[in-house]
């Protein structure tokens, strides 16, 4: 198998994962496919230099968090999209009210998070384990522990004065 | 919700998301090929144009301002000179270190830091270039001026009404443009600190 073929088959077995990042780090549909797009495009950069020295999951993940990092400045300079659609926009049916509205709130929550406290929690979202956070991350096991304690208090304060603004 | 609330919700999206397909091959190849303008390349482009057109005016002024007879606007047209050549450098400064990032060599935290650095550090360049730019705007008006035969000294309101009207809206330009840069040089400052906690 050549590496383009490899690479397609990586990134067709992890487009899942790209949206997901692309959701977290952009709030409009034209910047999510121009960072889809730019997270392919690093891949493949540093798809040749990963010689499977760390996971490639490990890899997929540092790579595209630390694009969407950059993405941020380069939001208002767009380049010409390709065409494609993120079908997932409307996350689910219709029919399902209350699920959409989970995730919205779930969302919600998340964007409140600084860049370092969203780049873990989408690692534990993920189901990721804190050694592989750290490695991701680039911090101790411990300290990732330590990170997680303290979004978890965050986030409960988060939704405690969501509640009293709401109430 | 709490956290375990957030796994579940988060779970449920991924099925979801797993389901769909978003890219063929197609697309992934034309992602994937070198004439596709990344982001981060097209950073460059405008800085560039504004760098030829900077330079282009420091050379229509190298050329007329010696023909100038007054001295203050002769010296104006050299201090406007040197401006026209200093900025474009101070611009391209501000975002040549980004270039040079290696997005799969460093981790999540280290590319935070430096992200949050870099970003300062333009914050801190476009804040004396918008300066420095609105002062090449005042001085560079008289230059202007005097290179098209036209004097100053015969309109008096120039002096009582224009003069001072524009320096009002030079300093409350300049201090509208420098608290929102200082508001956002606090917020990275802000997010470097609670990552390095």
């Amino acid at each position: 198998m050549d590496i383009k073929e490899h690479f397609t088959k990586v990134i067709k077995a992890n487009e899942g994962l790209i949206y997901k990042i692309t959701t977290l780090y952009t709030d409009e549909k034209q910047d999510r496919k121009d960072l889809y797009q730019e997270i392919v495009y690093q891949l493949w950069k540093s798809f040749g230099s990963f010689q499977e020295q760390s996971k490639l999951s490990t890899w997929m993940y540092r790579v595209a968090l630390n694009t969407a990092i950059f993405h941020l400045k380069q939001s208002k300079k767009r380049p010409d999209t390709i065409p494609f659609e993120l079908e997932m926009d409307r996350l689910t049916d219709e029919s399902d009210k209350a699920e959409e509205d989970r995730i919205k709130l779930l969302y919600k929550q998340i964007q409140q998070l600084n860049l370092l406290e969203k780049g873990i929690i989408l690692l534990f979202l993920e189901g990721k384990s804190h050694e592989e956070i750290a490695e991701i991350v680039g911090m101790s096991i411990s300290n990732v522990g330590t990170k997680i304690s303290r979004i978890k208090e965050k986030l409960k304060s988060q939704i405690k004065k969501n509640t009293d603004y709401g109430t | 919700m709490e956290l375990e609330e957030m796994k579940l919700a988060w779970n449920d999206l991924s099925k979801r998301v797993e389901k769909q397909e978003i890219l063929n091959q197609q697309m992934i190849e034309k992602m994937t090929k070198d004439q596709f303008q990344s982001n981060l390349k097209k950073i460059a482009l405008p800085e560039y144009i504004g760098t030829i057109i900077c330079y282009l005016g420091a050379a229509y002024l190298s050329v007329n301002v010696p023909k100038l007879e007054e001295p203050l606007i002769q010296f104006f047209g050299v201090i406007s000179i040197a401006l026209l050549l200093i900025l474009p450098i101070i611009s391209l400064q501000s975002i040549r270190g980004m270039r040079k990032i290696n997005l799969s060599s460093h981790s999540y935290l280290e590319t935070i830091q430096i992200f949050g650095q870099q970003k300062i550090r333009f914050l801190k360049l476009q804040k004396l270039n918008i300066s420095l730019g609105l002062f090449l705007l005042v001085i560079g008006v008289p230059v202007l001026l005097a290179l098209q035969g036209k004097s100053l000294n015969p309109t008096p309101l120039f002096w009582m009404l224009y003069f001072p009207l524009g320096v009002m809206f030079f300093l409350g330009f300049s201090y509208w443009v420098l608290k929102y840069y200082n508001r956002k040089l606090q917020a990275t400052e802000k997010l470097l600190t609670e990552v390095n906690e």
